[in-house]
């Protein structure tokens, strides 16, 4: 048993934790778009440009098994565009991998 | 030493139930809303807390009464603590519900968190305690419906009056049950279960041929919520990531197969956003544009907030592209 005013305290915990933090900065959109039929496209926007985007739909692809490509937009940067309803799978891959925290994603769509 | 220990211990379990209990029948009796069920979880979580102390001083009974002291010293002033945060709990969710949000106050969840932390600093090794903390609570919810009726009014008259009578230290149940009268006795609203809801009509939602969806009522929603149809259609579509439009009798005509189930879950993300008070989650708010930032301005508790602006965000690709060509020559 300890008493919790005799315990010492780093001022500094904080700062130290935040050098820690990935490059991910800002929210990462997740968003659903329907296409003809029961088709759906997952768009990912707001990923860091520090990640190789390209690599990472390659992960992607072979892990929900599914199609994607990596689009230039001039206002948003580079989006990931993945084929079907990948933002549950897309969720979890991203923070299972670290690449973004939980609160940083956004899921947009029905 | 020990067998009275042991004793101090037996009773203190027996409390724990009671207490349990005493919250549960009051949530029951005050009739169970989406909120309530909210702030009733932050209650008994607060109390859920509370008890490691008293399990850990079950295990250490036996070391010294200079622990047993200390400890009862922090009960009490975790009880005067708590007395102020259970009234916020309790007035916050009387004026706001959103139905079928389950989500705690933030108030609330700050409490839970502080307490916790405080109970894993005295604890020393906290899954011997998770176990101990889990059986009663398994016992209790268990034993629920068979003890609730006859033994907590005892317990509470039998409690009063000792504490009247001697001028010794207050017990734990005492105090609790104190609380909870005081709770009772100033918010009659809370006992009687007549809370001011918020109650949303469903939106509903047909298909339009093949490729459309009608929002029949969306006029009447916008009208409820008190807010413009333009901003409310912003959000739909840049949600939903399609075109639509108001049609002539004041229906939105949404490109895409929707149900009313997908419908419903984005006008609850918009109430949450754009609705409710950030702050106490009153629904008694007015949306104001004060340069080119909408703020949200609570009438209940007077708090002005910022609220994010709607951005349409990144738009894939989904019509042929040959039409697009074919349109933009």
């Amino acid at each position: 048993m300890s008493i919790q005013n005799l315990n010492t305290f780093d001022p500094f915990a904080d700062a130290i934790k935040g050098s820690e933090e990935g490059v991910q900065d800002g929210f990462v959109h997740i968003r659903i778009q329907q296409r003809n039929g029961r088709k759906t496209l997952t768009t990912v926007q707001g990923l860091s440009s520090e990640y190789d985007l390209k690599k990472i739909v390659r992960a992607c692809k072979k892990e929900f098994a599914c199609n994607g490509t990596v689009v230039e937009h001039p206002e948003y940067g580079e989006v990931l565009q993945l084929q079907g309803d990948q933002r549950e799978n897309i969720c979890q891959w991203l923070t299972k991998t670290g690449l973004a925290k939980p609160d940083q994603l956004k899921v947009h769509g029905f | 030493m020990d067998p009275s220990t042991e004793l101090g211990i037996d009773p203190s379990l027996k409390k724990k139930k009671k207490k349990k209990i005493d919250i549960d029948s009051m949530l029951s009796g005050g009739g169970g809303g989406g909120s309530q069920s909210a702030s009733g979880e932050g209650v008994e979580r607060s109390v859920s807390f509370l008890e490691p102390e008293e399990a850990q001083s079950k295990q250490e009974g036996g070391q010294s009464e200079l622990l047993e002291s200390l400890e009862s010293f922090g009960l009490k002033k975790k009880k005067k603590t708590k007395k102020p945060t259970s009234a916020a709990e309790v007035d916050e969710p009387l004026i706001v519900v959103i139905p079928e949000e389950n989500e705690d106050s933030e108030i609330g969840l700050d409490f839970g968190v502080k307490k916790k932390k405080k109970n894993k600093v005295l604890i020393g090794d906290d899954e011997d305690q998770q176990i101990v903390e889990d059986a009663p609570d398994m016992v209790i919810n268990s034993d629920d419906e068979q003890s609730s009726e006859g033994l907590p009014t005892i317990r509470t008259v039998t409690s009063e009056k000792s504490w009247l009578t001697s001028d010794r230290d207050y017990t734990y149940e005492e105090l609790l049950t104190r609380v909870f009268e005081i709770m009772h006795a100033k918010n009659p609203e809370m006992a009687s279960g007549t809370k001011q809801k918020f109650v949303m009509r469903p939106p509903q939602v047909l298909r339009v041929g093949t490729k459309k969806t009608s929002f029949v009522n969306f006029m009447e929603i916008c009208k409820m919520l008190h807010r413009h149809q333009k901003h409310l259609l912003d959000f739909l579509l840049s949600e939903l990531g399609t075109s639509g439009s108001i049609d002539g009798n004041n229906q939105l005509i949404i490109k895409g197969k929707f149900q009313q189930k997908q419908i419903e879950n984005v006008l609850r993300r918009y109430i949450k956003e754009y609705v409710t008070c950030h702050t106490c989650r009153s629904p008694n708010t007015i949306l104001q544009k004060d340069s080119r930032i909408f703020f949200l301005q609570c009438e209940a508790c007077g708090s002005r907030c910022s609220v994010a602006s709607i951005k349409h965000g990144f738009q894939a690709v989904t019509s042929k592209r040959a039409a697009i060509r074919a349109k933009a020559t």
